[in-house]
């Protein structure tokens, strides 16, 4: 078996615990279910592209982006757990080289990434099937996010793990930066009413474009502007994955 | 730590013991034979391949007991073990056999569905060492193993490395304990301040470096002059704390010895007991760390 592949059934046997698959089932049910049906009464309808959405398709779609990004938390808490409790370098004395390392996590994120993004398609199609346009191109477009998603956030959260040293910092430090990009995005609300400086704020963030990659292949609604999106999020991906590469090679043992 | 010059060379199937006070150059030494960091000169030959050229290939042959502790702390003891073997590549048939004996071996089955989070720093060291031996090596880096671990623990460790060496396996040992290194090393070498001071068998060491030895003699309460009697006598102390004990130290301890038995022998003194201090191999290191600073001061 390749050191990667190995590596990466070492990173999913201790990162799939039944708190963290709990968490990310549970906490979005409780978002599209509760939030979805408790927020209809104020928005009735979203619109999107030549599509009026309901509030519980909107919010149902945009947990798959919210899914994706909290998932690959993984990808910096196996990176902290390792340098805190000494497996990094075990790892290093072993049969593996940092690229592998590096690829196992990335890989591990995606896979993590695409099985949350399926979970939530599958919980939430009940509220969404009435507006979902499924088809040869729309499903590689909410794989083409989860799996760019996935990297981007996944090397957030490395670049995060590699630069703080204690326990306290990585916590403060990841939370706030996840609720940032949780709550100023168009996962919950739309951009369209909200106040300036929000709404600019709001493509400011990755997870807006993230999200509304996951709609058009959600709701077959593919325009120019979802294509921009795809191009920035490619672009910011490979900046950010660069980064977190560099800085993990170069972590001191 | 910095190291220089260190020129070592291990025999295959024997137990190397690297001793060195705290920041002597141990781990670093340690970290450069195993790759985890790169020299700024010189060579290093591991097991017959370059291992500044070949990392990975001398990796792939080596085990390592780091001396920080390493665990993952959401796996029990069992799955911990099974795991590392899978990251070794070993059949899961052989991963098995390799738990159960492992598990027994290091008194693990009563904590095998502990997760290590919840192990003890003792218990957590004894996994970290038996999880090494799920793996095939040739050579096994135990940077001071025994760390934490009470003495069944540490003697049933000593025990262990002792039958895997007859195996075949070679071990490179550094320890603080330096009984565990006279118990367990077929070769020393003693490193301070980056470099090695001395290198040989524990009892070639001894004789290079231990001539002074230590004898003592117990002799019961008597009312003649004692000190007076040995006024002439060299290198000798005499306490009357619990009874009268003459102790000797002298690189020349066997005539010292033979003037004050004649001496006691010609005043009626009888003996209640003569012991000899062996040199222990602590002696031994404290003495060459010792000429060592005073050189380079």
């Amino acid at each position: 078996m390749h050191p990667v592949i190995r590596l990466v059934n070492r990173n999913l046997t201790i990162s799939l615990n039944k708190g963290f698959l709990i968490w990310q089932i549970v906490f979005p049910l409780i978002y599209i279910f509760v939030a979805g049906f408790a927020y209809t009464a104020l928005i009735h309808s979203v619109p999107f592209g030549n599509k009026s959405l309901d509030y519980p398709a909107f919010i149902a779609s945009g947990m798959i982006g919210f899914n994706i990004m909290n998932s690959t938390l993984i990808s910096g808490i196996i990176i902290w757990n390792d340098r805190r409790h000494g497996m990094f370098e075990q790892i290093l004395v072993g049969p593996f080289t940092r690229s592998h390392y590096i690829l196992s996590n990335i890989y591990t994120i995606g896979i993590v990434g695409l099985i949350s993004a399926a979970l939530i398609t599958a919980v939430g199609y009940p509220l969404f099937f009435k507006s979902v346009e499924f088809n040869f191109y729309t499903i590689p477009l909410v794989v083409f996010a989860s799996v760019t998603g996935s990297i981007l956030f996944g090397s957030i959260a490395s670049i995060i793990s590699t630069r703080l040293q204690s326990s306290e910092g990585f916590n403060v430090v990841i939370n706030t930066a996840f609720l940032f990009f949780a709550f100023v995005s168009t996962a919950f609300y739309p951009a369209q009413g909200a106040p300036e400086p929000l709404s600019t704020a709001f493509y400011l963030n990755p997870l807006t474009y993230l999200v509304d990659v996951v709609r058009a292949g959600m709701f077959g609604n593919f325009s120019t502007f979802v294509g921009i999106e795809m191009i920035v999020l490619v672009v910011v991906a490979l900046i950010l994955f660069t980064i977190s590469t560099k800085l993990l090679s170069k972590l001191e043992i | 730590m910095a190291v220089d010059g260190i020129d070592l060379s291990v025999n295959s199937g024997k137990i190397f013991g690297f001793l060195g006070p705290n920041g002597a150059g141990k781990t670093t030494t340690i970290k450069l034979l195993t790759t985890l960091i790169a020299p700024t000169s010189g060579t290093i030959n591991i097991l017959g391949m370059d291992a500044i050229r070949r990392p990975l290939d001398v990796r792939k042959k080596i085990g390592v007991v780091l001396q920080q502790p390493s665990y993952e702390p959401t796996l029990s003891v069992e799955k911990s073990l099974e795991k590392y073997g899978m990251m070794w590549n070993v059949e899961r048939k052989t991963r098995k056999d390799r738990v159960e004996e492992l598990l027994s071996a290091f008194d693990l089955e009563e904590i095998r569905k502990i997760k290590n989070d919840d192990l003890s720093i003792g218990q957590r060291r004894r996994v970290q060492v038996a999880r090494e031996f799920m793996h095939d090596m040739e050579l096994l880096f135990l940077d001071e193993p025994t760390v934490g671990l009470d003495p069944s623990a540490r003697r049933g460790l000593l025990d262990f490395i002792k039958k895997k060496v007859k195996e075949g396996l070679t071990i490179f040992f550094t320890t603080h304990i330096l009984n565990e290194a006279e118990y367990l090393c077929d070769e020393v070498a003693i490193i301070n301040k980056g470099k090695i001071i001395a290198i040989d068998t524990p009892n070639e060491l001894k004789n290079k470096f231990g001539r002074e030895k230590t004898i003592k003699i117990r002799i019961p309460e008597t009312k003649k002059d004692v000190q007076g009697l040995l006024i002439d006598v060299k290198d000798y102390e005499i306490d009357f704390n619990s009874g009268t004990n003459i102790t000797i130290r002298s690189n020349d301890s066997e005539e010292v010895l033979l003037k004050i038995l004649q001496i006691l022998t010609a005043n009626n003194i009888s003996i209640e007991n003569l012991s000899v201090m062996p040199t222990t191999l602590e002696e031994i290191f404290l003495t060459v760390v010792k000429n060592s600073n005073a050189s380079s001061n």
